[in-house]
């Protein structure tokens, strides 16, 4: 689904490329993880499947089309879903009101529907109060659920996570964890996570390590 | 339409945030109409003074080529002529007058024709100082005729007593019966002063007789009506060397060629042309001047008043400009540097809808439809203040500018009297040597409320206010989150 062609990315100069001549290939129905050390590039190369920047070399490949020519808002608006480790909600809404807002951003099919909506936070936990009031007088692994179900009433295929756990205690990153894979297995998503949790990286089907600049299959 | 939605649950979100913005743009927004509405203002005050000061035309004999005439004769056949050399004026001809009339602009004229004569069934008023008064008044008819020629009682003769500057706007007003109108042309109808009524028991239909100066002819004149002027006015008014201006007769300027003689039939000493917009008063001297001989006759404009008008609407409107400069200015910097803090401080937000796949016009125009729900608030705000400042700036303006006025009005009736002396000044009251000073007058009477700054809030202000508004809005909004959304967004989100 999508294929990562030589790909490579540096900040300042070429010579201290974080990664280089990157070849990866993911697809849906799967969970990816990739772990590595702290500032080895891992975020960095997630901004590039996420199409939040682009890469200095290679190309990037989603279902055979080449993502600089579908254009990267138009890439993330309809292919690709982000949650991150800080959650990334609208801080002046209510969970209901980040839902329907993405919703309406990436014109789901379920655009509007505010029914399927609170279904999708009542699934993961909220009570319909939470629901409405601001999303920050939320708990961060409430929060972090708010952020998966905005992923989960989105069509896109492709689920990119950041350090999705990071913030949590034990039992909310297992729940979470759960999450993820169902999303991959049961939605037929292709989901990627980066972690540096052995605990997620071990839940999902494949996992990458990023090391001296290169990824190599673990799992 | 998301980012309407996002727009309204952002502003009621942060309410806090929300009033402090209304605030601080009504603020704004209120010193900028202040100023739109002292200019505006100004504007219709100076279209409204130039309409009603308006201005005149006076065709009357050329002085100055009369001079020159005599003088030249004078040195040439003194020994022939023996007698003392005189200023022959040639009167205006009413043909040339009608020309002059049919000109654009010029809404109306008024003949004057003066001449004096001695009372004889009644007595004039006599008052000690007024003798002294009068050897000093500059008498029109100048060296064609000595002091001794003189009656007591002053005839102006003119076209219609409403046309003459006296009655339309140095308060003169008619107490009794009626004032002398066209129709009145060719009969002996009069108006006197009320003081004369007064002391000789006349009224309204009563018939007075009064002797030429020569004391040859007795003529009958029938009162029709009785007229008053302002107290002030008694000593600025000095008839042709009568000895008080309570002796001045108003009557047609018919009736007073008549008294002159024959050969002064359809003549005047001068006529006043009104010209409908003070702005072509050159335009039509112009005009009238290729119409006229002006070896025998000149035509003079007079916009004492509208000049001084004119130039003190525009100090108020030149201070207004200033201050909506100054206040926009500051005002678009103040708000552009708020609205630029406030997007800088939502970076994470811009972040998190980049990361959704919202466009970045989109981004835009959400910020851009909060901030013009806050500027439809505050414009009602600045609408509703606005008033009320407008009307304390206004006020303070007029009261400063009168008092200016009033000093330029002193100074353009101060020098004229000296330009009177070419002036046509044929004895009459109406003479520009005169009318000038009382123009002054009249223009200081009326101008309190000629100059008053009618403050009124339109929606046409608070259209252009709200334009203003989008403008610095969009300016700041674009300025503001153009430095942030040319940044990718990873580096919005993650730096
Ligand atoms: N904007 C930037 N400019 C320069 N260097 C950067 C920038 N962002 C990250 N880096 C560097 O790139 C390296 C990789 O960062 P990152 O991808 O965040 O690593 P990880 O997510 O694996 O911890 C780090 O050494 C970091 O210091
Ligand atoms: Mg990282």
């Amino acid at each position: 689904m999508l294929e990562l062609k030589q790909i490579g990315y540096w900040y300042d100069r070429e010579e201290n490329s974080l990664f280089k001549n990157v070849d990866l290939t993911f697809e849906t129905g799967h969970s990816y993880a990739i772990v590595g050390q702290s500032g080895s590039g891992k975020t960095t190369l997630l901004s590039l499947i996420a199409g939040l920047e682009k890469p200095k070399a290679g190309e990037i490949i989603l279902n055979g089309q080449l993502l600089s020519q579908i254009g990267l808002t138009k890439y993330r608006q309809k292919k690709v879903s982000i949650v991150f480790q800080s959650y990334n909600l609208l801080t002046y809404m209510s969970p209901l009101n980040n839902l329907l807002t993405a919703m309406a951003v990436t014109k789901s099919t379920h655009e509007g529907d505010k029914t399927y909506a609170r279904e999708m936070l009542r699934k993961l936990g909220l009570t319909d109060e939470q629901m409405t009031k601001n999303v920050q007088r939320l708990s961060g692994g409430q929060q972090q659920r708010v952020a998966i179900a905005r992923t989960m009433c989105c069509d896109a295929k492709l689920v990119v996570a950041d350090e999705p756990t990071g913030n949590l205690d034990e039992e909310n990153t297992q729940e979470v964890i759960q999450l993820f894979q169902t999303i991959a297995h049961e939605q037929d998503r292709c989901v990627i996570i980066v972690t540096h949790e052995p605990d997620v990286a071990a839940a999902c089907d494949y996992s990458y390590r990023l090391a001296h600049h290169e990824f190599a299959l673990e799992k | 339409m998301n980012f309407f939605k996002r727009a309204w649950l952002n502003l009621i979100a942060k309410k806090g945030r929300t009033l402090l913005l209304i605030l601080v743009t009504s603020a704004i927004l209120l010193f900028v109409l202040a100023g739109l509405l002292i200019r505006n203002a100004a504007d219709a005050a100076t279209s409204n003074a130039k309409k009603s000061v308006g201005a005149t035309l006076t065709l009357s004999a050329n002085r100055e080529a009369a001079f020159k005439k005599m003088r030249a004769s004078a040195s040439g056949d003194s020994t022939s002529k023996p007698e003392k050399p005189s200023l022959s004026l040639t009167p205006v001809k009413l043909a040339d007058v009608k020309q002059i009339a049919n000109l654009d602009n010029v809404k109306n004229y008024n003949l004057l024709s003066s001449t004096s004569v001695n009372a004889s069934s009644f007595d004039a008023i006599s008052t000690t100082t007024s003798s002294a008064v009068s050897a000093n008044t500059e008498d029109g008819r100048g060296g064609s005729k000595t002091f001794a020629d003189q009656g007591d009682i002053a005839i102006s003769g003119v076209s219609a007593t409403a046309l003459t500057t006296n009655f339309a706007s140095n308060g003169y007003k008619i107490i009794k019966g009626r004032g002398i109108l066209a129709s009145d042309a060719n009969t002996t109808n009069i108006i006197v002063k009320s003081e004369l009524a007064k002391q000789n028991d006349l009224s309204v239909g009563d018939t007075i007789k009064v002797k030429s100066t020569s004391g040859s002819q007795t003529y009958s004149m029938k009162i029709v009506g009785i007229y008053k002027a302002p107290s002030t006015s008694d000593t600025a008014q000095m008839g042709p060397g009568a000895t008080d201006p309570s002796n001045t007769i108003y009557s047609s300027y018919t009736l007073a060629n008549t008294i002159k003689g024959s050969k002064y039939k359809n003549t005047a000493d001068s006529v006043t042309f009104n010209v409908s917009d003070p702005v072509k008063v050159e335009a039509v001297k112009k005009a009238g001047t290729k119409l006229i001989s002006t070896s025998k006759y000149s035509l003079s404009a007079n916009d004492v008043s509208y000049q001084s008008v004119k130039s003190s609407m525009t100090n108020i409107k030149s201070f207004a400009d200033k201050i909506v400069w100054l206040v926009a200015i500051a005002g678009t910097i103040i708000l552009a540097l708020i609205i630029i803090l406030m997007i800088r401080e939502r970076r994470y937000e811009i972040g998190v809808l980049l990361s959704l796949g919202e466009s970045r016009a989109k981004i835009v125009t959400q910020f851009f439809v909060e901030m013009f729900l806050v500027l439809i608030v505050a414009v009602g705000i600045a609408g509703a203040g606005g008033q009320f400042v407008g009307n304390k700036l206004g006020e303070q303006l007029v009261a400063q500018q009168t008092a200016s006025t009033a000093s330029s009005v002193q100074t353009g009736g101060m020098t004229r009297p000296n330009a009177g002396g070419q002036a046509p000044g044929n004895g009459n009251a109406q003479a520009p040597s005169g009318s000038v000073g009382r123009g002054g007058a009249s223009f200081m009477d009326s101008s309190a409320d000629k100059t008053a700054l009618d403050v009124q809030v339109t929606p046409t202000n608070l259209a252009e206010l709200g334009g203003f508004g989008l403008a610095i809005v969009f300016i700041s909004i674009v300025l503001a989150s153009g430095g942030i959304l040319r940044l990718s967004p990873r580096k919005v989100l993650i730096d």
